[in-house]
């Protein structure tokens, strides 16, 4: 996020909020919205579903599912055709306007219209709003991500703001909520195959001799390496031959997971770091039992790159221990040197002198200070609560020239529906952890289909109460839930069911610079359990 | 005769929010929300109430096990890493350093998945390294 | 008397009786927040605290419950007092075995809450003492003056807009020290459809207030720990009112008084 969670309830006046579904997946982010609307400030919400904080929305827009581009370029087509940009950040603060109106031009809202369904006087009405009402922040996650367009749809939101000024401002800002407890920090630490801790590329020469001195080796590798279903796909050509997981539930997550399943049998070798068996664990050659997050220390950032501590308060059961610890023994093991840490507090020290963005973090600060947000340089630095105060990274920021293209794959004669999915309230990503937890579980111990009842009526479900969900990959068999927040032709399932995963009918296209696979368009039909 | 809190961070999703877990003679008996907490202002969601509710499921990974057929038997923590090692390194050698991939956690703390893309980088030499931050 | 002579008092009190006890529960500040926390002798006292405020009455209810010969002891404010009364009369606490330090609040903790009784009161507790100077009652909610002028239906608008946010957290049952019924009705599916976002309108959130008719003893918990901000202490102030005006019953003032509903029975 370029900007703080508590900015949204202090400062912000208008929320653009679009492929999230913020009140189920993120309650205490859509806490400050709620604060932020109890003082007046406007919520734009633009959504397939009318998701729960919709209902606080002062406008509220149903596109087509993959068909974010356009919507954006709409909005960006008003605000400059009716003189409500921002001039002098765009002046200013920006290169690459031209270029980036001469496809925006091509974006009328009665275009729009046709393309997404969404009416063009309610584009008109939510340009001007998020342009009238500055600060204004967007709020987005994988609604807009996951789709062979992900980083287009992005890049298009960064437009968007740059476009009003939005950036660089307290209340303002372009902000992803993040999925997980940590997964800032997974990508910050260089959990990624083509960076180094804080973003460091691996392809850098500067870099590479940087981590090698750090680390007191030779011969890193320059090359930018595979990404998670990437490494599916090469353990099912015998091209990747051990994979070790730690702390995930790939077979669970990834789209189309028959095919992940056939790819990773062929590993030679899985390793399995976990709290829980998993439909991961089953596959592995060797399980390892981690902690879990109250039995270990150590830090999680947050989506608003708070970088805060996680304490100890009990030990893990049985023999299982904190995964800092399994790691420094397989280093040692391995002969490795630099893995002899006695804490997780040793090893943030190393952190600080590697990740600059890091490099004023202490643990004696973290307990002080409560949170530290990054970059946070040095350790009479602060810390960064809104990014791109004075200029961006890169200097000028950039505008982005984004054509609109469809998804991967559209719906059909034989796949009538567009399949989204997506989270709960009750339930978390895989279950591993919420589907022990009998509160949550005794909530939402069903997996099901959310359909539109014209939709229901159309193809003669009336009355019918399971059906079976159907695409090129596979099939799953669900409960129906009819609901009119749902767009008509879509339908929604939630992915945390291993007895009715969703990721079976899912499609494993990606988008070609960010690899994030198209979770959130496929194309299904639905037909009664016979 | 002891009761104290101990404050942390909820695990589930990226908000951070910040909670006390509740300790009674060294057993978690319960969850309380951090008043303080700049993001989370002393409420939590009912995920974040609940955060401590797995802990102690029988279901919990408490021994290393390795496979024998289709099978599990369980192992010393020596056995089970010097069999990793032995068979990573084996792999390595063998098929040079990109057949092996490390996924990291977006579950696990900072300094963790730091030792892991160390450890697939420093002493595999492959950046195949990844989480599911896609997913 | 200033807050910082206050905290000086409470703190040499404990550090007096604390030989005489197995513990004093209270707020403890240490670099990293604050708490609840069970003192004990030679525990650092400077880091016992007032604010802010947590559900101290259930903390003693489950050590008491953990410890049943053991005496412990309870920094209390009015409220939290109120709750021990009200959990004594349902067998929650034992008055017997504990020992009440009440502490007055500030005349602007009182306004902050809009408290209408922020001074504790001891009577009829067997153990019991009284710091710091009585303060006049808070200004009344102005929220409740504003819903009593609304008609019927602008007042079920009202409720349904507010709880139309309620993303079923629990966290007003959870921390409210006079919830403590192991079985819950709102989690139970015959009353309550689960898994649905909002719950149930108005049907979850009456549920919770009927139970909570002659218990909810204002001590603002909920509303702090709400999630939407939905302004919990005008319903529960409202239902405070009605149980006056028509059962004679104020809740949490008489440790002796019988509470007139007989819902514990129920449940």
């Amino acid at each position: 996020m370029t900007n703080s969670v508590p900015e949204f309830s202090e400062h912000t006046r208008c929320f653009l909020i679009t492929g999230s579904n913020t009140t189920e997946a993120h309650p205490l982010v859509a806490s400050h919205v709620m604060k932020a609307k109890e003082r007046g400030a406007k919520v734009i919400v633009v959504d397939p579903r009318r998701v729960q904080i919709a209902q606080l929305a002062d406008l509220y827009l149903q596109p087509r599912p993959g068909t974010d581009v356009a919507w954006l370029n709409g909005l960006m087509y008003v605000i400059v055709t009716e003189e409500l940009a921002d001039q002098e950040f765009i002046e200013k603060r920006t290169e690459g306007f031209e270029e980036m109106w001469r496809v925006v031009q091509q974006y009328p809202p009665e275009r729009v219209e046709e393309i997404t369904g969404i009416p063009a006087d309610d584009l008109r009405a939510a340009a001007r709003m998020y342009a009238q009402n500055k600060p204004a922040a967007v709020l987005y996650t994988m609604g807009i991500t996951q789709h062979t367009t992900g980083v287009d749809n992005v890049k298009c939101i960064a437009n968007l703001a740059m476009l009003t000024g939005n950036l660089g401002i307290p209340g303002g800002g372009v902000n992803p909520l993040r999925g997980q407890n940590n997964v800032q920090g997974a990508c910050d630490m260089g959990g990624l195959p083509n960076v180094y801790p804080a973003y460091q590329p691996v392809t850098s020469p500067e870099a590479k001799a940087k981590f090698e001195a750090a680390w007191g080796v030779e011969g890193l590798s320059d090359r930018v390496g595979l990404t998670v279903v990437e490494m599916v796909h090469a353990a099912g050509e015998g091209r990747l031959r051990a994979l070790y997981v730690m702390g995930e539930n790939p077979l669970l997550s990834d789209p189309d997971i028959q095919h992940a399943r056939e790819c990773l049998e062929k590993l030679d070798f899985l390793v399995v770091q976990d709290i829980f068996p998993t439909e991961t664990t089953e596959l592995a050659h060797v399980v390892l039992p981690g902690a879990a997050f109250a039995e270990k220390d150590g830090t999680f950032t947050a989506t608003d790159r708070r970088i805060q501590r996680v304490r100890k308060a009990v030990d893990p059961p049985g023999q299982a221990k904190a995964d800092w610890e399994i790691l420094c023994r397989l280093g040692q093991r391995l002969g490795a040197p630099g893995f002899d840490f006695a804490s997780p507090e040793e090893i943030m020290a190393e952190i600080t002198r590697v990740a600059p963005s890091y490099g004023g973090v202490t643990y004696e600060r973290l307990d002080r200070e409560g949170s530290l947000q990054w970059p946070v340089p040095a350790v009479d630095h602060p810390g960064t609560p809104y990014l791109h105060k004075e200029k961006f990274t890169r200097g000028l920021g950039r505008f982005h020239a984004i054509e609109f293209h469809e998804a991967a794959e559209l719906p059909d004669e034989e796949y009538p529906f567009i399949l989204t999915t997506g989270r709960i309230m009750f339930q978390y990503h895989t279950g591993t952890m919420t589907r022990r937890s009998p509160k949550l579980e005794q909530e939402a111990p069903e997996p099901y289909v959310e359909m539109h009842p014209d939709d229901a009526a159309r193809i003669g479900l009336d009355g019918i109460r399971r059906v079976r969900v159907v695409s090129r990959r596979g099939a799953i068999e669900v409960a129906v839930r009819l609901t009119e927040r749902i767009r008509p032709g879509v339908v929604f399932i939630p992915f945390h069911y291993a007895e009715a995963a969703a990721n079976i009918l899912t499609h494993a296209a990606l988008d070609p610079v960010a690899k994030i696979p198209e979770l959130k368009v496929c194309a299904v039909r639905v037909e009664p359990v016979p | 005769m002891d009761y104290r809190n101990i404050l942390t961070i909820c695990p589930y999703c990226g908000t951070g929010c910040g909670l006390y877990l509740q300790l009674l003679d060294g057993e978690i008996v319960g969850v309380l929300p951090a008043k303080e907490h700049p993001v989370s202002q002393g409420k939590l969601c009912i995920k974040g109430w609940n955060a401590a509710a797995f802990l102690r499921h029988p279901d919990r990974l408490k021994v290393p096990l390795i496979r024998e057929g289709d099978r599990f038997r369980e192992a010393s923590w020596d056995e089970a890493l010097g069999l990793v090692a032995e068979r990573l390194l084996h792999i390595r050698d063998t098929y040079g350093p990109d057949a092996v991939g490390f996924l990291v956690s977006a579950r696990c703390t900072n300094e963790e998945n730091y030792l892991a893309q160390k450890l697939a980088r420093a002493v595999f030499k492959t950046n195949n390294v990844d989480h599911c931050a896609r997913l | 008397m200033t807050h910082a002579d206050l905290l000086d008092t409470l703190r040499a009190h404990v550090s007096e009786k604390l030989p005489e006890l197995d513990g004093v529960v209270g707020l403890r500040r240490t670099v990293v927040g604050t708490a609840p926390y069970l003192f004990r002798q030679g525990d650092d006292l400077s880091e016992l605290v007032l604010s802010p405020r947590y559900p101290l009455a259930s903390v003693v209810s489950l050590l008491q419950k953990r410890y049943p010969q053991a005496r412990f002891g309870i920094v209390a404010r009015a409220c939290d007092l109120r709750a021990l009364v009200e959990m004594a009369k349902r067998n929650q606490v034992d008055p017997d075995r504990l020992y009440i330090l009440g502490v007055a609040c500030t005349a602007e903790d009182a306004e902050e809450c809009h408290c209408d009784a922020p001074s504790p009161k001891i009577e009829g507790w067997p153990h019991a003492t009284v710091l710091g100077e009585p303060v006049p009652a808070g200004s009344p909610n102005p929220l409740i003056a504003e819903y009593d002028r609304m008609s019927l239906s602008e007042r079920w608008a009202f409720w349904r807009a507010q709880f139309a946010k309620c993303i079923k957290c629990y966290g007003c049952r959870n921390i409210c020290p006079e919830c403590f019924c192991e079985v819950c009705a709102l989690e139970d599916p015959l009353w309550v459809e689960p898994g649905v976002l909002a719950p149930p309108f108005p049907s979850f959130h009456l549920i919770r207030a009927m139970h909570m008719a002659t218990r909810c003893v204002g001590c603002r918990q909920c509303e702090l720990a709400c999630p939407a901000h939905i302004p919990l202490t005008v319903l529960y102030d409202l239902l405070r009112r009605d149980v006056a005006e028509l059962l004679g019953y104020e809740v949490g003032a008489d440790l002796f008084a019988a509470p007139p509903l007989s819902l514990t029975l129920a449940e």
